[in-house]
């Protein structure tokens, strides 16, 4: 029997295993995908995002997505007809050896949406069990163990912090984005450079970033990027079981006793364990749980509130973008706007909060980017004209050569909160089995009306730096659809058993060893991406295990 | 990856006969491959002036085991399609029609849902292999991304994903 089984080896699992690892603890991580390092990573683009190598096929591996409709009903989607695609990354490190690191924290405010901002109707608006306090010296952990990069710059939103500023300076930004300072000073908005979990410099045994010009989607060929593999599993003694498709915990009455996995063969195996960790990413984390009934829990595992699977979120908000034109620019700038390689790193918090109708609003975050630089989409959004119709032939090369070579898109994100909803959940499909015979997740979409508002809000804020600098074609999209990297919720942590699946410290309620440490624990999502919170909270939840383990040793 | 003209022969579904009908009655033969040149050619002609060849990447995508099979099922029905509406139009199989022709055909499959959708996958995959990795045997020296002033990212791959 080992000290701890962590099933899942991304963002939420990987700082349990580095914490309790290099404590001396013997430590097991189950992953279902492969294992890649820096040397395995190249920028293929027809590998990566064309055929989503990281990713299952879709005909092995799917889930089921029911669509809320205005009208009540749902639309059912079969994941592998459909090409709806909620697989992130299943590799040693997870999605996060594919982000693109834009770590923000989690506002005080965050942590007690209800009580600052009131409940909202048809959603299920709460307080966290924790408060911005008790997870800033972890956040503050992650800054220099992960590695963040970037500058703090002082506005009205600015959490409190314990450090004064980031460990690693700022990485190098294009030229551009000294227009977009300048143009934010005269809208009086105040531009923040964009904090990344990349390094710029060589530090924590690793390589700086090398400015690849492909960062997001890809896997980092210097380590710069702090996915959980770079920075936190090659830095332990954590024993990581690659090709290890967990599908079923056991339990008694109290404890897990044991959990089932598959090899890419299809043999099973089995591993005994003091403590386990779930950490499988939202979906799937209360996928399984909801998979190992047993007599002691008929509606899944640690599931006597009813609550597994439940007020799944994802990031609210949306997308927009505007193009610069040569046309507009001097010599000197045109140069400046095409310099590849550098990043943007821009980003909004003015409207983190604001007031609506006389009533404080909970809003959100805007970073800006320029477009990714993957060429093929780039191409393919032009053959299209004005009117809607193909365009080929001699008119489809002008069009794409001229917008290739002498524009170039500057995109922003919106990220607001998804509120928690009765209609947005995780179940499972009992006639629809994977390739191991299991049951497949069902994701029951919703987004709330609300949710919208705030995006439109924010859009529209982006959409005036974009005119005040110039660009052209400038559009938005704000919507309901998830985007399935950015999820959380499912098994929402608080004090009472009776409506929360995880206590305080992310263990479940119904039994005495079992922490859920990836996004899923999440009540509400705040407005920014996910993952520095995940590793935040999974470093404090770390904490715990340890005296948790300390407590069976004595 | 590289084709050889022996690949070729070896090749499945591009260098088969599709038995094309005119109503009820069997019109003639063609082989995928000679329509998909063609019709890629008429698609975007840049590609041959800079020396890339993008029909035979058709073959990877016809047996990549990341396409699915609806989406490969599709191309090889709009192959038949577009030539079934070249005989409907012209009485003659696309890759038999003059340029001015074809134009025809491909603004009358434009304007349907499946024609519209067979263009554009036929366009994306093209584009894939005259700017996708040269490993994957288009984009000829890079000529695909020298045009597009484009610089590909490092490190390139080793071998083609398939």
């Amino acid at each position: 029997m080992v000290d701890v089984c962590i099933i899942g080896s991304g963002a939420g699992g990987s700082p349990i295993a580095y914490e309790l690892a290099n404590a001396g603890f013997e430590v097991v991580v189950l992953e279902k995908g492969k294992n890649y390092t820096e040397k395995d990573f190249n920028k293929d683009e027809l590998a990566v995002s064309r055929r989503d190598m990281f990713t299952p096929p879709l005909d092995e591996q799917k889930h089921i997505i029911n669509e809320h409709n205005d009208d009540g009903t749902f639309t059912r989607y079969d994941g592998a007809e459909s090409g709806w695609n909620f697989w992130n990354g299943s590799m040693v490190g997870g999605s996060s050896n594919l982000m693109s690191g834009y770590f923000h924290r989690l506002k005080p405010n965050d942590f007690k949406l209800k009580s600052v901002y009131g409940a909202i109707e048809g959603a299920n608006v709460i307080d966290w069990a924790i408060s911005y306090e008790e997870l800033e010296p972890y956040y503050d952990k992650v800054e220099k163990v992960v590695g963040v990069s970037g500058k703090i710059v002082k506005h009205k939103h600015l959490e409190p912090r314990s450090s004064a500023d980031f460990p690693y300076p700022e990485l190098a930004t294009n030229a551009v984005t000294k227009w977009f300072d300048a143009a934010c000073k005269e809208l009086h908005f105040k531009s923040i450079p964009t904090p990344r979990a990349v390094l710029s410099q060589n530090a924590l045994s690793r390589n700086a970033c090398y400015y690849s010009n492909f960062c997001g989607s890809y896997g980092c060929a210097s380590g710069a990027k702090g996915s959980a593999r770079a920075a936190l599993l090659q830095k332990c003694s954590a024993k990581i079981i690659t090709d290890a498709f967990v599908y079923k915990l056991e339990s008694d009455e109290k404890k897990i006793t044991r959990v089932y996995y598959y090899t890419k063969h299809g043999v099973r195996h089995s591993v005994r364990a003091k403590i386990f960790v779930l950490a499988a990413q939202a979906i799937e984390s209360s996928r399984l749980l909801l998979n190992s009934k047993n007599k002691y829990f008929s509606k899944g595992m640690a599931n006597s509130s009813g609550q597994v699977g439940k007020n799944l979120i994802f990031s609210g908000g949306g997308s927009g973008s505007g193009r610069f034109v040569f046309e507009k620019l001097t010599q000197t700038q045109q140069t400046e706007l095409m310099e590849v390689g550098v990043f943007f790193n821009r980003s909004l918090q003015d409207w983190y909060e604001y007031t609506e109708k006389d009533k404080a609003q909970k809003g959100g975050t805007i970073d800006f980017l320029f477009e990714h630089q993957n060429i093929i989409p780039r191409v393919m959004k032009e053959v299209y004209d004005e009117e809607g119709h193909l365009l080929w032939g001699e008119a489809l090369a002008k069009k794409v050569q001229k917008m290739l070579t002498t524009s170039r898109v500057l995109t922003f994100e919106v990220f607001n909160d998804w509120l928690p909803t009765d209609k947005c959940f995780v179940a499972v499909d009992e006639k629809v089995k994977d390739k191991y015979g299991v049951p497949v997740g069902v994701i029951n979409l919703y987004g709330h009306l609300k949710d919208l508002e705030v995006g439109e809000h924010l859009a529209k804020k982006a959409v005036k730096v974009l005119q005040k600098l110039g660009c052209e074609e400038i559009d938005y999209s704000i919507s309901s659809a998830p985007p399935p990297n950015l999820v959380a919720g499912g098994c929402r942590f608080g004090n009472d058993p009776k409506t929360s699946v995880l206590d305080k410290n992310c263990k479940a309620h119904d039994l005495e060893n079992l922490y859920v440490t990836d996004a899923s624990f999440m009540p509400t999502g705040g407005s920014v991406p996910y993952t520095w919170t995940i590793y935040a909270n999974s470093f404090r939840v770390a904490d715990v295990i340890k005296k948790h383990l300390g407590a069976f040793v004595s | 990856m590289t084709f050889s003209r022996r690949n070729f022969l070896k090749a499945g579904f591009l260098s088969s006969a599709v038995f094309l009908m005119d109503g009820c009655n069997l019109f003639g033969v063609t082989t995928p491959i000679e329509t998909i040149r063609i019709l890629e050619n008429d698609l975007f002609p840049q590609a041959n002036k800079l020396h890339i060849k993008t029909a035979p990447y058709m073959e990877i995508i016809l047996h990549h085991s990341r396409i699915s099979k609806a989406d490969k099922t599709f191309i090889k029905n709009g192959v038949k399609w577009l030539n079934e509406e070249a005989i409907a139009l012209h009485h003659k199989s696309y890759v038999k029609l003059a340029h001015k022709e074809r134009q025809e055909v491909l603004n009358a499959v434009a304007k349907t849902e499946w024609g519209e959708s067979f263009i554009y996958n036929i366009m994306s995959y093209m584009f894939e292999a005259m700017l996708g990795d040269p490993i994957y045997g288009g984009n000829n020296k890079e000529a695909g991304w020298k045009w597009l002033a484009f610089t590909g990212g490092e490190p390139r791959p080793k071998k083609a994903f398939l």
